[in-house]
């Protein structure tokens, strides 16, 4: 049977970035131990440590695994050069690795790994760059991809120069360019590539259909503007330019919530599965660290901005990851065991690839832990920060085994 | 006279299954048409739950199979069309049911 492996790559492949994801995921959630309330600010180097630790090793490789996989898919075209995903996680890896260590113990690491990180990503986005030119005629999601990459392109040169400046190579204004290199990496790649993927994948799953695209449209412009200003305002010290821009994102993220809305209550598939659940508390995560985030600015308390960013991270793009990962590992292994016998024996569905008990521990401690770390960041008590990263630990360790049981299901 | 009709055709590719969803392509009413002529030539016309399926390739090759299967089946030909777009409504009542629709 001449089946074409354009549109699902070995799974050889992949698996490296999820395994190292869902390895880094229990590692970041390990950390969480080694925090008291006194010591997280979000400019202390324990703190930039774990977030480097959760963005990179597990929200970037994770994605990055799964956008092999998943831009053929979106962008119904075949990979300009897929073999170069196994160049991408080793640099990815290492380049991580130097970069945490870098932050705790001895900053002449980071320019050497802020490199090895810059080749990772640039590999990967010229790759990604070199697939879209094959399309004719870019939809609005090839387009979120394609504007996700661009300013992830940015965002590591800028991350880069910061490495150099926080190591003593160069000296420039680091909280300018961390704004800057925070809006480009997660708002203008993270959040548009969540925005794009998930608007393919949600209704692909909930068999949902005719619904308008207007407010994928509205959230994605609306994003990329943000992110244009904030950076602007960083260049210019325009406050004007900045709090356009956190308007902007804002409107952006609520025009996203409600299309995802609109898909849940028009969704022919009601079955709440780990996947739906998992859905679920991310965005309800995310409408809570908008809130938060909006109160900051109100008051001006930086534990509102901590409890923000803890539910974006750890709520909003952990749980977007893990819920999906239900989903993509199973079809992955499916379709490279399993697919070739069709017709010809009794093969499993890809939802019996899913272990119930060890997916369910997963989404509830790790929704627990979230929901702990962020009272115990908000009311400031010590003993809840400890209990959360408890259950982050046992949510983390039960989904490293589903992970595990789905690679080797057979 | 067509050697097939399009109900035997049709219980030829019911036993093809969405491994996503759990049921086969005909009660999910991805299957528009078919027909086949009297050389045994069978012409089938379907469509896909989404264009983004990443198993596009492999139903396509799944209905093939499925149809050369019938005893004096010849050449099989696969149209995948996206008018009208599939939608749950074209789904039999069983499927409707069990997704909660």
């Amino acid at each position: 049977m001449a089946i074409s492996q354009e549109f699902a790559p070995p799974f050889k492949l992949i698996a490296p970035f999820f395994i190292l994801g869902g390895l880094f995921y229990l590692v970041a959630s390990f950390f969480v131990f080694g925090f008291s309330l006194e010591d997280i600010s979000h400019f202390s180097p324990k703190t930039i440590a774990f977030v480097h630790l959760f963005l990179l090793g597990f929200v970037m490789m994770t994605i990055f695994g799964a956008m092999a996989q998943l831009v053929p898919v979106v962008l119904e075209v075949g990979h300009f050069g897929v073999e170069l995903f196994y160049a991408i996680w080793p640099l990815l890896l290492i380049g991580t690795l130097l970069m945490v260590f870098g932050f705790l113990y001895s900053p002449a690491l980071l320019p050497y790994g802020g490199v090895v990180v810059l080749i990772a990503m640039m590999i990967f986005v010229m790759e990604i760059f070199m697939t879209i030119s094959k399309v004719e005629k870019l939809t609005l999601v090839m387009s979120s991809v394609l504007i996700a990459n661009i300013f992830l392109f940015f965002g590591i040169i800028v991350g880069l120069l910061m490495a150099l400046s926080y190591a003593g190579t160069l000296s420039l204004d680091i909280p300018s360019l961390l704004k800057s290199h925070i809006y480009l990496v997660i708002g203008g790649y993270i959040n548009v590539t969540i925005m794009g993927l998930s608007i393919v994948l949600v209704p692909m799953f909930t068999l949902s259909h005719s619904f308008s695209l207007k407010p994928l449209s509205i959230a994605i412009y609306m994003m990329s503007i943000g992110v244009v200003s904030v950076v602007l305002s960083t260049l210019f010290h325009s406050d004007i330019l900045a709090n356009i821009g956190y308007f902007l994102a804002l409107v952006s993220q609520f025009s996203y919530i409600y299309i995802i809305y609109i898909i849940y209550k028009t969704r022919p598939r009601k079955d709440n599965d780990v996947y739906a659940i998992s859905l679920m508390f991310a965005f309800f995560s995310l409408i809570m660290a908008l809130v938060s985030g909006v109160a900051y600015f109100a008051f001006q308390n930086e534990a509102l901005l901590l409890v923000a960013l803890w539910l974006l991270f750890f709520g909003f793009f952990g749980f977007m990851i893990t819920g999906h990962i239900y989903k993509i590992i199973p079809f992955l292994v499916w379709f490279e065991r399993f697919s070739p016998l069709v017709g010809k024996q009794k093969v499993p569905m890809l939802v019996d690839m899913v272990p119930y008990r060890s997916s369910q521990a997963q989404l509830i401690f790790s929704a627990v832990g979230v929901l702990l770390v962020a009272f115990a960041l908000l009311f400031g008590v010590e003993s809840l920060l400890g209990a959360g990263a408890s259950f982050l630990v046992v949510g983390a360790f039960a989904f490293f085994r589903s992970m595990l049981y789905m690679i080797n299901f057979k | 006279m067509a050697m097939y009709t399009k109900e035997e055709i049709f219980l030829a590719i019911s036993t093809v299954i969405d491994p996503e969803v759990g049921f086969n392509l005909v009660e999910m009413g991805l299957i528009y048409d078919a027909s086949s002529d009297d050389a045994g030539n069978v012409k089938v016309t379907m469509t896909l739950s989404t264009r983004a399926c990443p198993l596009h390739q492999m139903i396509i090759q799944w209905v093939k199979e499925a149809v050369e299967k019938l005893p004096d089946a010849k050449e099989v030909d696969i149209e995948v069309v996206w008018e009208p777009v599939w939608n749950i409504t074209m789904a039999d009542d069983n499927v409707k049911k069990a997704l909660g629709a």
